[in-house]
């Protein structure tokens, strides 16, 4: 198995003129949590939709596992989106059994736990809940998954507190040793404690990649304080 | 993976379907129903003494219609929307990102379209032949059949079930390809960053043109040679005929194929998702 799940070479996307990533070289080993850190419009989703083969770059390469975005790709990565991407019609439970379906690494035992834990009732359909609720469903969906590499785009804007807290759990609890979990977001303050590593990045540009670790060594600070400082306005 | 994304796509579908195609196959047992018991000359005679039953089978046969129409521009409806609502909305962050190929995505929905067509056709004409129960008999059907064989080939030179087989894949083909182009026309106006819809349209609008162009290109060179011919009744006019639908169907094939791999390759290497 190889150890890094993700590596890009020059990955530039641009949309028409604008450009939304401009060579990005970087490699993200298994068995890490990453946080992908940076203002808003800074290519944070495009480098994820990039990642989860939603967009195909302009230039350059990304690969996960060795290979281009595709099929195979799609299998072991579980990807969640900052849209509510859910059939509205649907109850949870089919929703849960089109996973199923699709995704042989699904563990329908984990959804259901982590509906129960977070009072979801199966039947409810979409359409009856809240958008924080969604959330949450689309969240336990994309955990519920034994994949190798989660994608996770803005995990936590919508959701109260102290689900924020059972969701960052279970973010840490439920991944497996060999599998990395990306999260982007800019609630940096809220998700520093489960971080590995950090990766900053404006403006379509990479400006620091490094580990948490390094970060509190070198600069003495908390990733948030970095944050500040790095991004000043 | 192709058969789980038909599965899911025919879920998704036959939830608004099942109840359309329940209530009309109601509808019309129970307007067979009125007209037997009230008024069984219904069809034939325009004078009934049952003034009630005609009232009830005035407003049953409106709801019919209604309800015909209504399935027919559901169902185009229907091909439009799971295409473009499914695929190129919030619910194509989730399509997208499943371990499946564009073209199995686009398959898919091709073919549950095709099926609903299908049903939809069928449907109407089961409705026709309940209604026409015991106005006929099977012996003088048989006999009307045959004889329409006969007279059709004294005429043409032709078989029926050869032209009827041309004609059945004609409107085969023709609904494949009109299904693609209107999933090419979304998939071009996803290559715009703004108004995409607007864009689908006016992309719609310009393929029509062109293949009105090219359609009359085809046409006149077909008719070249052939004018008297077309004109004339009987085998030599019919030749033509055959010609032209065989011709439609090579075309519709052609340009069903390139609707394909156009609507493919916009989504496999241009999907940019709003």
């Amino acid at each position: 198995m190889m150890m890094t799940i993700l590596s890009t070479k020059n990955l530039t996307k641009s949309y028409g003129k604008k450009t939304a990533l401009s060579n990005i070289n970087m490699e993200i080993q298994r068995g890490r949590i990453i946080g992908l850190l940076g203002p808003n419009g800074s290519g944070k989703s495009t480098f994820i939709k990039l990642a989860a083969g939603l967009l195909v770059p302009t230039e350059g390469e990304i690969t996960i596992d060795g290979d281009v975005p595709g099929v195979d790709t799609k299998a072991k990565v579980s990807y969640l989106s900052e849209r509510t991407y859910l059939n509205d019609w649907m109850r949870v439970s089919e929703i849960i059994a089109f996973f199923e379906d699709f995704y042989t690494d699904f563990n329908r035992i984990k959804a259901e736990n982590m509906l129960k834990d977070l009072n979801i009732n199966p039947d409810d359909r979409l359409k009856t809940m809240s958008k924080g609720t969604k959330e949450k469903v689309q969240l336990i969906l994309v955990m519920s998954r034994q994949a190798q590499l989660y994608l996770l785009d803005e995990p936590i804007g919508g959701v109260d507190p102290a689900a924020r807290d059972y969701i960052l759990n279970t973010i840490i609890t439920n991944y497996k040793e060999d599998a990395s979990v990306i999260i982007s977001t800019h609630l940096i303050a809220d998700i520093e404690q489960i971080l590995d590593d950090i990766i900053f990045i404006n403006q379509g540009e990479l400006v620091l990649s490094s580990s948490v670790d390094e970060i509190r060594e070198t600069h003495n600070k908390s990733v948030d304080g970095l944050f500040r400082e790095v991004f000043k306005c | 993976m192709l058969g789980k994304l038909i599965k899911h796509e025919t879920r998704a579908t036959s939830r608004i379907f099942l109840p359309l195609y329940g209530a009309l196959l109601i509808l019309t047992i129970f307007t067979k129903l009125v007209m037997a018991i009230g008024a069984p000359d219904f069809f034939s005679e325009a004078a009934s003494n049952n003034r009630v039953a005609e009232i009830i089978l005035g407003i049953s046969f409106t709801l019919y219609f209604i309800l015909i129409v209504g399935i027919c521009v559901m169902t185009m409806v229907m091909i439009i929307q799971r295409f473009y609502k499914n695929l190129f909305t919030d619910e194509g962050y989730l399509m997208f990102s499943l371990p499946v190929k564009t073209w199995e995505l686009v398959l898919s929905k091709l073919l549950v379209g095709m099926i609903w067509s299908a049903v939809c056709t069928v449907m109407i004409v089961l409705t026709f032949f309940i209604f026409s129960l015991g106005t006929f008999s099977m012996m003088e059907l048989s006999q009307a059949i045959r004889s329409a064989y006969s007279m059709f080939y004294l005429q043409t030179g032709m078989e029926l079930n050869l032209f009827m087989a041309e004609l059945a894949l004609f409107i085969l083909v023709n609904t494949v390809a009109s299904i693609l182009m209107i999933y090419v026309a979304i998939a071009i106006g996803q290559l715009f960053s703004q108004h995409r819809i607007v864009a689908a349209f006016g992309a719609y609008i310009v393929i029509t043109i062109a293949l009105q162009i090219i359609g009359s290109v085809f046409m006149a060179v077909l008719a070249i040679g052939n004018l008297e011919n077309l004109v004339l009744n009987g085998r030599d006019a019919m030749t033509t005929i055959h010609w032209l639908i065989n011709g439609s169907t090579v075309l519709n094939v052609l340009f069903g194929i390139a609707f394909y791999y156009g609507t493919q390759s916009i989504m496999k290497k241009c999907l940019n998702l709003e």
